[in-house]
């Protein structure tokens, strides 16, 4: 039978005990966060970093969140403190803690002349982690400390075949920086749904990229609406809303961003219903105008599959994120991965 | 899974741990990668603690946590970053042949068919409760399941209807 086959294959993997470990301390470190505030957090911080380590992960009980600040504590965390500076930008890896099959590195950018470095700074896909042996590895926002100016950031690297990380050498480099974006955080969009007109010239264009649940595998040419002013109602600086109108029976909703002024302004839509339940958009695709030119236009198009005859049930929100501070250079640091004495 | 365990007030922790299975192996049926998984993984517990959301019944937890998955998963694959990644190799290591093919072949259908086939034969939920939980028409469902079947229809039994 087709189902023990299918379950066979799933009972055969399982996901990592250290993963779900690093996801619970990650969300207790959150939930810690909210609640709490000032020195409190680094109490905090540090009693979840002790929940997953295998004698103390029952419970944090007063004696473990009193053991999580003493020095014997802070034995997991091995001091790296090797710094690299370009564009009046200093990038220093803090240290690292090597538990499990997973080392987690704290790196830290601060803005030695300005203000480039805040709260919303991201490092965008220009970083790189490199590593001599296999692994999975990602670089997280943790935090941004106002008073030092410095925004702090966890890379995780999880190796896969029981290799020992221990003096082996890691290379962080980052040859962007992006701050000062604006987050449109969950915003409504006041547009009437009800009043959305049937479209009856669009046009035929070739997707360079697209997806979603329902994305059309089998071909890449899609009808769409035809670009026009931007849309007053919409609120989102550096992206501008083109178009919105039924095609074939679906709401198709259009965005543009000019490349050259854009840099990594992105975003979506969404509806909700009365009963405030969300709908995604069905699918998206994307095109572009002028490419390979300064005047690069890229086209967004979200494709939500409610009837006509309903969609005054629904309103239209998004998230976005625009604008910013790019700042480029050449920022690398090197350092051993050793375990704590 | 029995959901009279978990108490109504239960913590992160307990909530992660209770469902850990099920959100990563949809997440892992979606991408068929554990390392894509894994970040989906990541990303849909911290959006739950980061929501908050108000749940009704565990039910209601379950199908949330399940469309999140979803949708992380699409996210994930649209994201600008992912899109100029390439992808880790992996090699995964199966127990025997047939499930390797098996895997592979799961890979070749679309992600929507994916995601049908795992919450049937593996969650056990009805097309009427994945056209809910997914806000998809029960038609959809039934479409793409049957679709999928043919398309695996190498694996398949002749004698399974819907």
């Amino acid at each position: 039978m087709f189902k023990e086959r299918y379950q066979k294959l799933h009972n055969s993997i399982v996901p990592d005990e250290t993963m779900i470990s690093n996801v619970i301390r990650r969300a207790q470190q959150y939930e810690c966060k909210r609640r709490l505030s000032g020195w409190q957090r680094g109490l905090c911080a540090a009693a979840a970093i002790i929940c997953v380590m295998p004698l103390a992960a029952a419970s944090s009980t007063g004696y473990q969140v009193m053991y999580a600040v003493s020095p014997q504590a802070t034995q997991f965390f091995t001091p790296v403190q090797r710094a690299d500076e370009d564009q009046g930008i200093r990038m220093e890896v803090e240290s690292a803690s090597v538990h499990g099959n997973t080392v987690e590195v704290y790196v830290s950018f601060q803005d030695l002349e300005g203000s480039r470095i805040d709260g919303t700074t991201d490092l965008y896909d220009s970083y790189s982690i490199g590593r001599p042996f296999s692994s999975a590895g990602g670089c997280f926002f943790d935090s941004f400390d106002e008073e030092t100016g410095k925004a702090r950031f966890l890379i995780s690297i999880t190796e896969w075949e029981n290799q020992k990380f221990t003096g082996k050498k890691v290379t962080f480099s980052v040859r962007e920086i992006l701050s000062g974006k604006k987050i449109y955080d969950h915003i409504d969009i006041p547009i009437e749904l009800s009043a959305v007109p049937d479209v009856e010239k669009t046009q035929q264009v070739y997707a360079c990229c697209g997806g979603g649940l329902d994305y059309p595998q089998d071909r890449n040419d899609f009808r769409s609406l035809v670009p026009g002013r931007a849309m007053k109602e919409f609120p989102v600086e550096g992206i501008d809303l083109t178009g919105i109108g039924y095609i074939d029976g679906s709401l198709h909703l259009q965005t543009a961003v000019c490349y050259r002024n854009g840099m990594d302004n992105h975003g979506y839509f969404y509806l909700t219903d009365k009963a405030g339940n969300i709908i995604h958009s069905n699918y998206t695709f994307g095109f572009r105008e002028n490419e390979e030119t300064e005047n690069r236009i890229d086209y967004n198009n979200y494709i939500f599959d409610i009837p006509r005859d309903e969609i005054g049930q629904y309103t239209l929100h998004g998230w976005f994120s625009s604008g910013g501070t790019l700042t480029k250079g050449d920022w690398r640091v090197t350092f051993p991965i050793e375990q704590a004495p | 899974m029995d959901e009279q365990t978990l108490p109504a007030d239960a913590g992160s922790e307990q909530v992660i741990r209770y469902y850990a299975d099920l959100v990563w192996h949809l997440a892992f049926a979606r991408t068929g990668s554990r390392n894509d998984a894994d970040d989906i993984f990541q990303e849909v517990f911290l959006r739950y603690v980061r929501k908050k959301p108000h749940f009704h019944s565990e039910e209601h937890r379950k199908a949330w946590l399940i469309r999140v998955t979803v949708n992380c998963a699409k996210s994930f694959h649209e994201s600008a970053r992912m899109r100029k990644m390439q992808p880790l190799q992996e090699n995964l290591v199966w127990e025997d042949p047939e499930t390797h093919s098996l895997h592979d072949e799961l890979q070749r259908l679309p992600p929507r068919y994916r995601d049908v086939i795992h919450l049937f034969y593996y969650e056990g939920f009805s097309t009427d409760e994945i056209a809910d939980i997914l806000h998809r028409k029960n038609s959809t469902v039934r479409t793409q399941l049957t679709r999928a079947r043919a398309m695996l229809r190498a694996f398949m039994e002749e004698d399974e209807n819907v």
